[in-house]
């Protein structure tokens, strides 16, 4: 009276196991719904000349005009002179202006930025741009003034692999109160 | 028979080992070559400026000034301990130590030394700083124990 094909045996177990193991598998793999990965610049140039006192921001912060207005500007970038060597600031210009929002390779989100900033206006701080406000708008103000945050320039005090380009809603660790 | 196995089994790893050190010693040369030592850069300070005096370097790096107009001292970004890492006044991000017993690397590029002299002496003293004050200041870095 032995019934093969249902109930507790070997091949079930087995065929049970797989099954989990693969949902598993499946949603290990599947891509945070909120992965903001941003493509950096190669190299090691942008990292050094403007990753040196401030976050390496992610080009497709903002549009190419944003980035050629600032990289005509380095002589007085932000109140200091952060002049380069022609064939160094070039080549930057060039990588910023291929990687930013408004290119026509950049991805979903990065357009989205282009888009939310008027077609008249080369926005210099990113921080002020309206992707920027809407994404932060749940921080409190006192979170910024923290010692180890300080200000909204400071992209890694809370997202860790920024100098990758990750800004994740789950690579956020914002550090405690001082 | 054992023997030979044994032979056979040192002298692949033998073949292993040398697969692994081999380019570690060629990463190891390249570095060397790339990076001076801090003391080479000093002595081309030094070779211009005559004499390098750590005191005269401390007071510069704790000196206050008005002529910049990012910091008024060196220790506003980088604190009063070189050994200790620092925060960017304006932006805050965090800045390694300056001094190179607590990081290895500083005083090793000399492109590099010059650029942050131009940009920071900008910044602090609102001017570049003369080659004896860039003496003074890698020998008080390097004084640093």
């Amino acid at each position: 009276m032995e019934r093969t094909g249902s109930g507790i045996n070997w091949k079930n177990l087995a065929l049970l196991t797989l099954g989990v193991a693969g949902t598993l598998f499946w949603i290990a793999q599947a891509p945070a719904s909120d992965d903001a990965v941003f493509p950096m610049p190669s190299g090691r140039l942008y990292a050094a000349e403007c990753g040196g006192c401030h976050t390496a921001y992610a080009p497709g912060f903002l549009p190419a005009r944003s980035w050629r207005r600032m990289m005509n500007e380095l002589a007085d970038h932000f109140g200091e002179d952060v002049s380069l060597p022609e064939p160094e600031r070039l080549a930057i210009l060039k990588d910023l202006e291929l990687l930013a929002a408004d290119n026509p390779q950049a991805s979903q989100r990065m357009r989205r930025i282009a888009a939310s900033i008027p077609a008249n206006a080369a926005p210099q701080r990113i921080s002020e741009t309206a992707f920027f406000r809407f994404m932060h708008d749940e921080v409190p103000n006192h979170f910024w003034r923290r010692k180890k945050i300080g200000s909204k320039a400071n992209c890694g005090a809370c997202h860790i692999r920024a100098d990758q380009g990750r800004y994740g809603e789950r690579e956020v660790r914002i550090p405690p109160a001082d | 028979m054992r023997a030979f196995e044994r032979s056979m089994s040192r002298r692949a790893a033998g073949v292993v080992r040398l697969a692994l050190v081999l380019p570690l010693m060629a990463l190891v040369s390249v570095d060397m070559a790339r990076a001076n030592d801090p003391r080479t850069i000093l002595d081309a300070y030094v070779a211009q400026a005559g004499s390098a005096s750590a005191a005269r370097g401390e007071r510069l790096y704790r000196g206050k000034f008005t002529g910049g107009r990012t910091a008024e001292s060196c220790t506003a970004c980088h604190t009063d301990n070189p050994k200790a890492a620092g925060q960017h006044v304006r932006t805050h991000k965090g800045i390694d130590p300056l001094a190179p017993v607590a990081q290895r690397d500083r005083f090793t590029d000399a492109a590099k030394v010059e650029k942050w002299f131009k940009r920071n002496c900008n910044d602090v003293l609102g001017r570049e700083c003369t080659v004896q004050e860039k003496a003074d200041f890698t020998a008080y870095m390097i004084s640093i124990r």
